[in-house]
């Protein structure tokens, strides 16, 4: 599984200080794509092993659900962009430009990239009709190659193509706006259900995926995932909101004061990212050095974070609502101690990385002091994922 | 919207035809071609009046396509007026705010949270990705022909350098005729022999034809290399036009493409930092306190209100300044159709001068 890809030659200075850039080089979007394939892997299995394994309850197990799925897609939208952009830098005129990353901040794709990917897949069809099939276009490489002896790079990306506009067709993408999907968890009295709502936004500001996972208490005539009339408003409401700028606590408050019947519990949101890497990525200064001490070999040089944000309801509270009605108001738990959270509008903030296990050991000797809180998840040598120290 | 797709088929029609004009451009270049190869007749049929028709179609094709891109424009003034929803309130919250204005107050709250322009961002970049995708196909087509013609040029220009030279040698073989003719002649008008005087005469005859049949060749030669010189120029000229149909096409696609960018990134960060700050700070006030009474919410929010009110107003400030851009931006394309008319009206005169100058082999 291992494809060591990254060439210390690809980090010139110029290379960092060139803001969100393009990844102009066919081996270096190559070797981008490959890497994050590989992390995302290492996440989903963070996520079977350490996450699920330890689910004590249903809430749990469908975040765990939820959030492996997610992982998917987003492997899937990853593996997309790169057959989109793999001649990129090869194909002169008419193909498409290199694939822009955010260089200085998530080390992910710009978010029009995946907005530009959701424009492609509506035309996908059009697309598909107009392009010869594979067979045909590798027919026709091998044809070109034995009469003219040179490199066929049309067809080359003519292939690439077909082959990015089926697999959007085909497969389960991560796109800029992933609509709410309902669970429910039981009941929890005569007329109270309780459901958990999960979706996922590819955040404008930050560049980075965003996961949403919230437990609601639905007090309404009709169990929420059969009522037409509130569940549509409750997506739209939901996918409207997710901004990242916006902290939990406003996004709770306001679907609390929108929907009378509906309880928001908790809410949970997971900031995937940013992604550090001494080869392509040009952030706080620390973890790049860390980054660059550590780099001995390739595909040693990366370091993912995570962070979870969570809040809860303390308590719940009945105001005044017009002349004679109540409604029913939840009051979220901060913590007024935990500055950070608190400024955030949380209940708790849990930072964790993912790192190999050679910066992990810099981290160790003491490299990098703003990582110190965060949680630690060291990939082993061979693979594996453990929990570090 | 309707529109947008009625100008789509409108543009996308009108650059089928200039296709077909290109291709039947092509087809008189590559008959000549032919023609030259095959020794017979060349009859160039490229008139002038083709080319004029290509060029004033082409100028009709990038008008239709930049009426797409003003499509394009009202499309981003669904933008802004979604931004002037956002700040001020509706018709029937300013009615409810005559009797409550917390009322009010709320309404626009919900009516801000549940605001959402991703669908407009998608909708802005499909249209513009269907503009251009007609602008590249049209630029693949331009560079097909350009090459062709190239190919076909440079042949040509060897053909005609065969011409040439065959020209030359009948040239130098009738120089050559020359003396011999006069000495024939002097020694004719000398001899008193009759029947040497005939000799004389038959030999003096056959070379005379063969001179004569080295005249016609000559003429022959040089209409060819005429003829072939004309096309060549022609050849010449339509190349410097197709380069600059492309390279019009590529400012074009360029400048839509960076337009599109930076009009998701800016409207993306100005609808969030409108909802931003419409909702922040609000929420982790009345937290707690919300829960007692209206009234503590209610001055908090008119705090907040006018402190987020002028950050507003800022953002829209930067908002206006991003109309003056796309105002530039339409300047700048009329400059460009202006520079690009103003290209061809250059070339379409040089092609009149040089198809009535050259000829001389």
């Amino acid at each position: 599984m291992e494809a060591p890809a990254d060439k210390p030659e690809s980090r010139s200075k110029q290379d960092r200080e060139a803001g969100s850039s393009g990844a102009s080089s066919q081996a270096a979007t190559r070797r981008y794509f490959d890497k994050f394939e590989r992390i995302v892997g290492y996440l989903q299995s963070l996520a079977e092993t350490h996450f699920r394994s330890s689910a004590d309850s249903a809430v749990v197990k469908g975040e765990a659900d939820s959030i492996s799925g997610y992982l998917g897609g987003l492997s899937n939208t990853f593996a997309a962009l790169s057959t989109k952009y793999l001649m990129s830098g090869l194909v002169t005129s008419g193909a498409r430009a290199a694939l822009e990353i955010d260089r200085s901040d998530s080390g992910f794709p710009v978010h029009r990239e995946v907005l530009q990917m959701a424009s492609d897949l509506s035309q996908a069809d059009r697309h598909l009709v107009n392009l010869p099939g594979r067979e045909q276009i590798k027919s026709e490489i091998v044809t070109h190659i034995l009469r003219e002896h040179t490199i066929p790079r049309r067809l080359q990306y003519a292939l690439s193509q077909r082959i990015y506009y089926e697999n959007l067709m085909q497969q389960q993408l991560f796109l800029t706006q992933n609509d709410p999907v309902l669970s429910w968890l039981g009941n929890t009295g005569p007329s109270r259900r309780r459901f958990l709502i999960h979706w996922a936004v590819y955040d404008s500001q930050r560049n980075l995926p965003n996961i949403y996972a919230m437990v609601v208490e639905d007090s309404g005539g009709r169990p929420l995932h059969r009522d037409d009339e509130r569940w549509p408003l409750v997506q739209q409401h939901l996918m409207a909101q997710s901004l990242s700028s916006l902290k939990l606590l406003t996004i709770a408050r306001g679907f609390d004061k929108d929907f009378p019947d509906i309880h928001p519990k908790s809410l949970k949101r997971i900031h995937i990212g940013p992604m550090y890497s001494s080869s392509f990525t040009t952030q706080r200064d620390d973890i790049q050095k860390l980054l660059d001490e550590a780099d001995g070999e390739p595909g040693q040089d990366w370091l993912l974070v995570w962070t979870t944000e969570s809040l809860h309801s303390k308590e719940t509270k009945d105001i005044r609502s017009g002349l004679f009605g109540s409604v029913s108001q939840e009051v979220f738990a901060l913590d007024h101690t935990d500055a950070a959270a608190f400024e955030a509008g949380a209940s708790r903030i849990e930072p964790s990385i993912i790192l190999p296990y050679r910066p992990f050991q810099a981290l160790l000797a003491g490299r990098a002091p703003s990582l110190k809180r965060y949680k630690r998840y060291v990939v082993s040598p061979d693979g594996t994922v453990l929990a570090g120290a | 919207m309707s529109q947008f797709d009625s100008a789509i088929r409108e543009a996308e029609a009108q650059v089928r035809e200039s296709r077909q004009k290109l291709e039947s451009i092509s087809k008189s270049f590559d008959a000549v071609e032919q023609a030259v190869g095959s020794e017979s007749e060349i009859a160039i049929d490229i008139e002038n009046a083709t080319l004029e028709d290509v060029h004033a179609h082409n100028e009709a094709m990038s008008h239709s396509i930049a009426e797409l891109i003003i499509g394009l424009d009202e499309v981003t003034s669904g933008f802004s007026r979604q931004f002037d929803e956002m700040r001020q309130k509706s018709g029937w919250e300013s009615f409810v705010g005559i009797f409550s204005s917390a009322k009010a107050e709320s309404m626009r709250e919900e009516r801000i949270r549940m605001a959402s322009i991703d669908d407009k961002l998608q909708d802005l970049i499909s249209k513009s990705d269907i503009i251009v995708k007609i602008l590249h196909d049209q630029l693949n087509t331009l560079n097909q022909h350009k090459d062709k013609v190239e190919i076909n040029l440079k042949s040509t220009l060897a053909d005609r350098e065969t011409v040439v030279a065959e020209l030359e040698a009948i040239k130098a073989e009738i120089l050559g005729m020359d003396p011999r003719i006069i000495e024939l002649e002097n020694k004719i008008s000398m001899e008193q022999d009759p029947a040497a005087r005939t000799q004389l005469e038959t030999e003096l005859a056959e070379i005379n034809a063969r001179y004569n049949e080295h005249v016609k060749d000559e003429q022959v030669k040089l209409a060819k290399s005429q003829t072939l010189e004309r096309y060549i120029e022609k050849g010449k000229s339509w190349i410097d036009s197709l380069q600059n149909q492309s390279a019009t096409q590529m400012v074009l696609i360029n400048k839509l493409q960076t337009d599109t960018k930076q009009r998701v990134v800016l409207y993306d960060a100005l609808t969030k930092s409108l909802k931003t700050a419409q909702q922040q700070d609000v929420a982790h006030r009345i937290n707690e306190i919300g829960v007692e009474t209206d009234k503590q919410a209610q001055s908090a929010m008119a705090a907040i209100g006018s402190a987020t009110q002028h950050r507003m107003a800022e953002m829209m400030e930067k908002h206006e300044d991003q109309m003056v851009f796309a105002r530039k931006v339409l300047e700048e394309k009329a400059k460009s159709d202006e520079r690009f008319a103003r290209r061809f009206a250059d070339i379409v005169e040089k092609h009149d001068k040089n198809l009535y100058g050259g000829g001389a082999a």
